[in-house]
């Protein structure tokens, strides 16, 4: 092994063993942390946290609102991107510019600004702790329109062109040719669309209200600080049922993550 | 095709402006009133007030200064490291996918189950305080000990953040042409010398967009707090967006905090258009560049 393999190594050990160790906790018996290396392979495994989390009901739920969220949020996001990036790319308007330039605003600006305003409007609304309220900020988020926008811009228009000639509808060609040339793009838009929506938790904490509509992070955060505070097991465990959908989204689409972070999709 | 076919931009437009744009300008427009959600018949316009609160409060300078102290402490450290760790896979000749993909992976995860785990790491009975007590060392308090909340936080956000930027900067590595790098060889430059003169020159731009990066991020980081400390032990994890969240959701001083959160714009404002100045060009065109 080279030397660059070895320091590498352990760096790769660094960043994976707090993953490790929150799942052994998980799996441990009893609430204690294994805090001697030694405990990692005794003091037995068991399925005791998990079951005692899907009996108790409320992370249950949580799991069940966060699956409900990002199955509507996402893939409406992905419809809004590709509708709102061919615009854009194939549309020549007066203030296209200006329009970009507030989208990629909004995208670099710190989004904690809209929290009080989304508050009142959505508990003027009547939106507070419902799905619709925990949806709706998400559809608004730039990212899948400005990179799908930039998409477009490298994919040729001419078949699109010619489906005109031959009078084909706007809506006919947005169906039936540019989405069918869109999964790479829309790939990326929906696994960053997943992993934000999955993870977010500022605005999920200020827009429930009550308990049953928390979402998996908001649940898991506030689980920590009730009398559940060092109920270790229970509260890795919640952690690794959290983790496993990122998990699995990261090992089919790693790639489409690391373009979508690096277009700037931010966490 | 003038005007053709923006149907399309329609949808998305209208949920951009109506939870976007328009929260954004309420805000603004928020920050000069005096607010409470409980008693809204008391709403009344105060015009610069709320501002001139925030400016003369020890609160706000204080969760300013926390968060600038958590900036200037991390930035440094996840920047060299995320180097480095870039520096190794470019060098790197087999291996490559894997190891990027442990080392990226932490990027992925929701901050709210990395506190939590590092909850349990620095919990008194933690993975941490183990390792000490065979030393016959500790226990510390990472968490309970004013002067070693913010830090233990930080330290946890380095961890967090150096996958992600390391990955970064190796995209910015890529884009250099391998023939100039052979030539450098050839020319007998040694591993050393090319990395100065050749190679740190070129990622310079995606190095100044992580430094831009990692800056915005900070200046917002909210939910490690809220996870392990609730702004404690006597404020010193006290950051500004806790402050502006504890303003608006504890004290119902909407209109109060929609003044700290623009304070907060402002300054994230400033600080995206010194790097404009700094270097001529926007986050967006050193993002498409970087791209693998």
């Amino acid at each position: 092994m080279s030397r660059a393999a070895v320091a590498l190594s352990f760096v790769a050990l660094i960043s994976i063993a707090p993953l490790l160790y929150m799942a052994r906790v998980s799996l441990g018996v009893g609430n204690a942390l294994p805090i001697a290396p030694s405990d990692w392979w005794s003091g037995g495994f068991t399925l005791e946290h998990y079951r005692s989390l899907g009996a108790s009901g409320g992370m249950g739920r949580f799991a069940l609102n966060s699956l409900i969220v990002t199955g509507i949020a996402v893939p409406l996001q992905i419809l809004l991107s590709a509708a709102a990036g061919h615009a854009l790319a194939r549309g020549r308007f007066a203030g296209k510019g200006i329009y970009l330039g507030l989208a990629t605003a909004f995208l670099i600006l710190p989004r904690q600004v809209t929290l009080v305003p989304l508050y009142l409007l959505f508990s003027k609304l009547g939106l507070l702790d419902t799905y619709a309220g925990l949806i709706l900020p998400h559809l608004a988020d730039p990212f899948g329109v400005l990179f799908m926008a930039h998409y477009y811009q490298t994919l040729s228009p001419e078949l699109e062109e010619a489906a005109r000639t031959d009078g084909w509808s706007p809506a006919a060609i947005f169906w039936r040719i540019v989405l069918p040339l869109s999964g790479p793009g829309l790939a990326v838009v929906g696994v960053n669309g997943f992993l934000i929506t999955w993870n977010a938790f500022l605005h999920p904490l200020v827009l429930t209200t009550s308990e049953s509509m928390r979402t998996l992070p908001v649940g898991l955060a506030l689980f920590a600080q009730s009398e559940h505070s060092v109920d270790w097991g229970a509260l890795l465990a919640g952690s690794t049922i959290a983790t496993a959908p990122v998990m699995i989204a990261f090992a089919l689409f790693q790639r489409q993550i690391v373009e979508g972070l690096l277009q700037g999709s931010g966490r | 095709m003038r005007g053709r076919g923006l149907w399309g931009l329609l949808p998305w437009s209208a949920f951009f402006a109506v939870f976007g744009l328009i929260p954004l300008l309420a805000a603004l427009v928020l920050s000069f009133y005096s607010m409470n959600p409980l008693r809204p018949d008391l709403t009344h316009w105060v015009g610069g007030a709320n501002y001139a609160r925030a400016l003369g409060s020890p609160a706000f300078w204080h969760a300013l200064r926390t968060t600038a102290i958590f900036v200037v402490g991390t930035l440094p450290v996840t920047l060299v490291l995320a180097y480095l760790v870039a520096a190794l896979l470019a060098r790197l000749k087999r291996g490559e996918a894997f190891f990027r993909a442990a080392i990226f992976f932490p990027a992925t995860l929701s901050m709210v189950v990395i506190s939590l785990v590092f909850k349990s790491l620095y919990a008194e009975q933690g993975l941490l305080n183990g390792w000490l007590q065979s030393l016959a060392l500790g226990p510390v308090h990472w968490l309970q000990d004013p002067r070693l909340a913010l830090p233990s936080i930080m330290a946890m956000d380095v961890w967090a953040s150096v996958g992600y930027y390391a990955i970064l900067i190796l995209a910015g590595r890529k884009t250099l042409p391998v023939e100039q790098l052979e030539a450098a060889r050839l020319e007998g430059m040694r591993p050393l010398m090319i990395e100065r003169r050749i190679v740190l020159p070129h990622v310079m731009p995606v190095l100044l967009f992580v430094v831009l990066l990692n800056t915005v991020r900070s200046f917002q980081i909210f939910i490690e707090v809220f996870v392990l400390t609730r702004g404690g032990p006597l404020e010193s994890t006290l950051t500004l967006v806790y402050h502006l969240y504890e303003r608006a959701f504890y004290h119902f001083e909407m209109g109060y905090a929609c003044a700290i959160a623009y304070l907060l714009l402002l300054l994230v404002g400033a600080i995206l258009l010194a790097q404009r100045r700094l270097i001529g060009r926007g986050p967006a065109e050193i993002r498409t560049e970087a791209a693998l």
